[in-house]
């Protein structure tokens, strides 16, 4: 299988239009010397604006190592990476929700929302109305002063979302959100997660190691081979998007298929 | 019978095994008031009548070992004006340890404050906690002794040895506590926190102080202890009025009873003390072992 990258060149303006997230030719390499442990690359990867791109692959393949260069918490050791036309920056570009909610404990629910709006600049005055609407839109309403640690793992995750959705950046990241979560949650917060990001028309970047959920998800779903990580497949999903019952989507033949293809690829690709 | 109650073995019945769980709980809570209520009750009366009865067999003489009823008058004698003498030496003891806890509010206060700031940078930048670190283990071995003279003869015999060396006693506590926990501040928030888009200042503010306050929360707690401690010490020169000088004071003149006033003050109000600052730390660190 080959990647898109090698479609054909395009126009390099395009690349730097908000949303748009580009790796070129990107190995990332931990540790120095004989220690080095090549952790991913070389990938090349082109990602339209308002695209919902699943990274799939077994553990280790440096998925998740991906994820954290478009998040500009590492530099590449070779190859480019830009978000938006430029190079990442952590906080600037993109925000991430991480496989652990990362709550502060010493903040209430609403505090840590709170947060998230005085780092995104939204003036004091809107933050009222900005924090109830962002639980709104994870399902949390009247969850504001609730202590972290007395919400169920599920809701502290919605909370992680709803917190990276205050800064409206135009590209979103997710590291396996859901990993951590019961089977029913998941597939309700997969559900959110295809509702919210089919309103705001971001970019999103899902990591995930299940087949399944990278084909309910995603918009085009990229395999990764085992490490170091390179692209093995990546498949465009057609699947009905917006408002649409999701158990007709996931009950669907075409769904099917496709997550057939997809898990035999991980599991070729991880042999 | 769950073993948190108070009554002896002998005085359970068989029947106790069987009893439905309410009742068994609502006899645990009596015994555990019991517990917390009569036993250091109890003990406190023990020991006032053991003193009591090595008083009175004279087997030492009336200065080194008072009867409690001497201590009891001594304690009224300071309390109040008596003979046209108020208090000791001019001084109500109330008076003399308000005197004390203000220099303890300001050296202790201006330790802690210290103390923090210094973990806090000591803490983020590596070189200079390396910088400094021994120097602070160093102070921290001194006792608060060795170094007074040194204080007198730089800085008089007034306030300022007394409020420097509570403040050197208090700050090395309070910023190895710091230091240790600023360092090992949770990195997973930190990069949440960055994120979001919070600038590095924002990150010590929002993430790494609040993460390490419980920490410096219990060096604060030995700081004050270590203040406390010193406090005779630094009241040893010049130290009327005040609850150490007092004390000092009064054994210069065999004055065993007062000697005992001053330090059943001293070691009740830092009981209240340390009480209070426990808390304060429930109120302002509720998350404790929920981070």
């Amino acid at each position: 299988m080959v990647s898109r990258e090698t479609d054909g060149a395009r126009p390099a303006e395009d690349t730097g239009r908000p949303g748009a997230v580009r790796l070129a030719d990107v190995t990332h390499r931990y540790g120095e010397g004989d220690d080095a442990v090549t952790a991913v690359g070389p990938v090349g990867l082109d990602i339209e604006p308002g695209e919902f791109v699943v990274l799939v692959g077994a553990s280790g393949c440096g998925k998740s190592t991906l994820l954290r260069l478009i998040a500009g918490f590492e530099r590449p050791t070779r190859g480019t990476v830009t978000v938006s036309g430029a190079a990442p920056r952590p906080g600037q570009q993109a925000g991430v929700v991480f496989q652990q909610p990362r709550l502060l404990p010493w903040r209430t629910v609403g505090g840590n929302i709170d947060l998230a709006l005085r780092y995104a600049g939204v003036p004091r005055d809107l933050w009222e109305t900005r924090r109830a609407e962002l639980l709104h839109r994870v399902g949390l309403d009247g969850t504001e002063r609730r202590r972290v640690w007395e919400i169920s793992g599920g809701q502290q995750q919605r909370v992680a979302i709803a917190r990276t959705l205050a800064a409206d950046n135009p590209v979103l990241l997710l590291d396996e959100p859901f990993a951590a979560l019961d089977a029913l949650t998941r597939e309700r917060l997969q559900e959110d997660v295809r509702r919210v990001t089919a309103r705001t028309g971001g970019t999103t970047v899902f990591v995930t190691h299940s087949a399944d959920e990278a084909v309910f998800l995603g918009s085009r779903v990229v395999v990764l081979s085992r490490r170091p990580g390179t692209v093995v497949l990546d498949l465009p999903v057609g699947l009905p998007r917006g408002d649409v019952d999701a158990e007709d989507v996931r009950g669907g033949a075409e769904f099917a298929a496709l997550r057939a293809r997809v898990a035999h690829e991980v599991k070729a690709a991880a042999a | 019978m769950p073993p948190a109650s108070a009554a002896p073995a002998a005085l359970r019945d068989p029947v106790d095994e069987a009893e439905p769980a309410p009742r068994r709980r609502a006899r645990s809570r009596t015994g555990g008031a019991l517990r917390r209520l009569a036993l250091p009750l109890g003990s406190l009366l023990l020991f006032l009548a053991v003193w009591q009865s090595v008083a009175a067999a004279g087997t030492w003489s009336e200065t080194l070992v008072p009867p409690p009823a001497r201590v009891w008058d001594a304690f009224v004698d300071v309390s109040t004006t008596h003979d046209g003498v108020r208090g000791y030496n001019g001084t109500y003891l109330v008076e003399h340890l308000g005197i004390s806890l203000r220099r303890i509010a300001l050296g202790a206060g201006l330790g802690i404050a210290l103390g923090v700031a210094a973990g806090l940078v000591m803490g983020t930048v590596g070189w200079v906690r390396s910088l400094f670190e021994p120097w602070i283990t160093f102070l921290r071995t001194l006792p608060p002794l060795a170094y007074f003279s040194l204080l007198i003869v730089w800085l008089g015999i007034d306030e300022e040895p007394k409020i420097t060396l509570l403040a050197v006693a208090a700050f090395p506590p309070v910023a190895v506590a710091t230091t240790a926990a600023v360092a090992a501040a949770p990195r997973h928030l930190q990069e949440a926190a960055r994120a979001l888009g919070g600038s590095r200042r924002d990150v010590v503010r929002d993430v790494v102080l609040p993460s390490a306050l419980p920490e410096i929360f219990t060096g604060v707690r030995l700081a004050v202890g270590v203040a406390y401690s010193s406090l005779v010490a630094a009241e040893l020169v010049n130290g009327l009025p005040g609850i150490g000088g007092m004390v000092k004071d009064a054994a210069n003149y065999n004055n065993t009873p007062v000697v005992l006033v001053g330090i059943a003050a001293i070691g009740v109000s830092g009981l209240l003390i340390d009480g209070a600052l426990l808390r304060l730390e429930r109120a302002v660190v509720p998350w404790r072992g929920h981070a």
